[in-house]
């Protein structure tokens, strides 16, 4: 009761205004970063793993149009898929599966009848014994002129990309926030040196080592980057279940889900927690700093 | 106790505000500093509780050269004095309590410990109903007495007081003076500045005279009140203009 109270009044400062709020803006910033670079690092795992033991043959329709031409080439190719080591299946897809997956792009009323559409073929195989995909592809352009593989790595490799891209801005800016607050609270300790500068003489005067009067400034920047920092964390939290819902409404396979397992929650939680311990530390070190500068 | 030999003291560019000051104080020994307004003893007091250190001169405390002393050990030797300010220096978000115990708690004294010391001191200086009340809402005699209770808190082997009277009637002033006196008997170094003269003369203690930036030191004069404490055990040296 006798020592509670801290004995330099820096609630009052003007920094005990602004700082929790910057403190906030920059953890909402930081944990939407996280969270995007940890949904598509999700979707990329998803697709990859969906894709992964499956690859496609496009075989075109006949350029000359001669009927049953395609399924003669559609059987010549699935014999020769067959016969190919490490490929333990191959199904031609129906038109109404090949229609479905057109319809985000074309809309459910297409006429997909009168289209020159390719037949597609799903292929799997063995991932563990994967064949040399250009040898068989070139095998099956002989077989029928204008028959493509799609191995889907290209596509993978893109997406693939942009997650990286995506992981490394979010590294980025979580970096940038922590530089901030560090540039904040050097600001605003500095300010608080200033401002006290005669209660810490006192305190000097009456026997207060260096490290005393840090530990003021300590406890005054932990709580206000820790109050900051959960609100900026509440806000966060609520803007992601936010998007997660829009995102569940509009049911696209493209879109990458955006629901947390529990470590990835607490990778979030730690967010207000690593920035008050950086706060903390940064005050000790300018009051530190700035006091063994002095006579 | 305190060896000051050819001292002197300027603030940055400007005049010597001391110079050539040397005197010796011994332990347990009880002196008033003397002199009129503006003859430097607020920044005698200054280089005695460590706040300044000598343009020139050697200062030496509890046997150390004040010049010597890293920060750490400045903070440590400053537990060791008590310092009444003119201004008191109270802060004025903290209690009565609070503000008193401020030094126990700057030496990392426990809390449960401290809490009925505390309370002691503050009736002893008479503010026994004003433990929680706030500085700005006490009266000048009461910051001061709380400036006291403060000084004196932590049994310093060295007390200073810069006019540690002057915001009180002379009836309490004298009461204050008893009060240190009796520290001074349990041990205590005392140096009080004022310029009071009147009161100085109504204590047997010796009297170190400021006057142009020099100390002279004046023997006790008889006292007319009830001083009895150990006056005289010092000495002014060679630098001074006695």
């Amino acid at each position: 009761m006798l020592f509670r109270r801290t004995d330099l009044p820096l609630d009052r400062d003007p920094s005990g205004r602004f700082l929790p709020w910057l403190v906030a803006l920059m953890v909402y910033l930081a944990a939407l970063a996280l969270v995007c670079a940890m949904a598509m690092a999700k979707m990329v795992e998803r697709w990859d793993t969906g894709l992964s033991g499956t690859i496609t043959v496009q075989v075109p329709p006949s350029e000359t149009g001669a009927p049953g031409a395609q399924e003669a080439a559609i059987d010549r190719i699935i014999e020769l898929l067959l016969d190919t080591e490490a490929v333990h299946s191959a199904k031609v897809l129906e038109p109404d599966e090949i229609a479905a997956l057109l319809e985000p792009w074309l809309g459910a009323g297409a006429a997909y009848g009168e289209l020159p559409l390719p037949a597609l073929i799903s292929v799997g195989i063995d991932p563990a014994a994967a064949p040399d995909y250009q040898a068989l592809a070139k095998r099956l352009a002989d077989a029928a002129p204008g028959t493509v593989l799609d191995d889907h790595q290209s596509w993978l490799g893109q997406l693939l990309d942009l997650a990286r891209a995506i992981e490394l801005v979010a590294a980025l800016i979580v970096i940038l926030v922590g530089a901030s607050a560090v540039a904040m609270v050097i600001f605003a300790t500095r300010m608080g040196l200033a401002i006290h500068g005669r209660v810490i003489e006192l305190l000097h005067l009456i026997g207060a080592q260096d490290a005393y009067v840090a530990r003021e400034f300590e406890i005054h920047a932990l709580r206000l980057a820790l109050r900051g920092g959960i609100v900026g964390l509440l806000f966060a939290i609520a803007t992601v279940v936010l998007v997660a819902r829009l995102f569940e409404r509009l049911d696209s396979v493209l879109l990458p889900a955006l629901t947390l397992s529990p470590i990835e929650w607490a990778a979030l939680a730690v967010l207000p927690l690593a920035i008050a311990v950086v706060a903390m530390l940064t005050a000790r070190f300018t009051v530190l700093g700035n006091l063994g500068r002095m006579p | 106790m305190i060896r000051f030999e050819d001292v002197a003291l300027r603030y940055g560019a400007g005049p010597e505000i001391l110079r050539q000051v040397s005197f010796h104080l011994e332990p347990g020994s009880f002196h008033f500093l003397a002199g009129s307004s503006g003859a430097g003893k607020s920044s005698l007091l200054k280089l005695m509780y460590l706040a300044q250190r000598p343009t020139s001169g050697q200062a030496r405390l509890f046997g150390r050269d004040v010049t010597t002393l890293t920060r750490g050990e400045t903070a440590l030797m400053r537990r060791r004095i008590g310092v009444v300010f003119q201004d008191f220096r109270l802060l004025d978000h903290l209690t009565a309590l609070e503000n008193v115990a401020l030094p126990l708690k700057v030496s990392g004294q426990r809390e449960n410990k401290v809490q009925q010391h505390v309370a002691e001191l503050l009736a002893w200086v008479g503010l026994a109903d004003q433990i929680h009340a706030y500085p700005p809402t006490l009266s000048g005699g009461q910051q001061q007495r709380i400036a006291i209770a403060r000084a004196v808190v932590g049994r310093p082997s060295l007390l200073l007081a810069d006019e540690p009277t002057g915001n009180v009637d002379d009836r309490i002033a004298v009461r204050l003076l008893y009060l240190f006196e009796e520290l001074n008997k349990l041990g205590t170094t005392i140096v009080i500045a004022t310029h009071n003269e009147s009161l100085v003369s109504r204590f047997s203690h010796p009297v170190l005279s400021l006057s142009g930036g020099e100390v002279r030191m004046r023997t006790a004069p008889t006292a007319a009140g009830a001083g009895t404490g150990s006056a005289g055990r010092g000495s002014v040296g060679r630098g001074s203009a006695a």
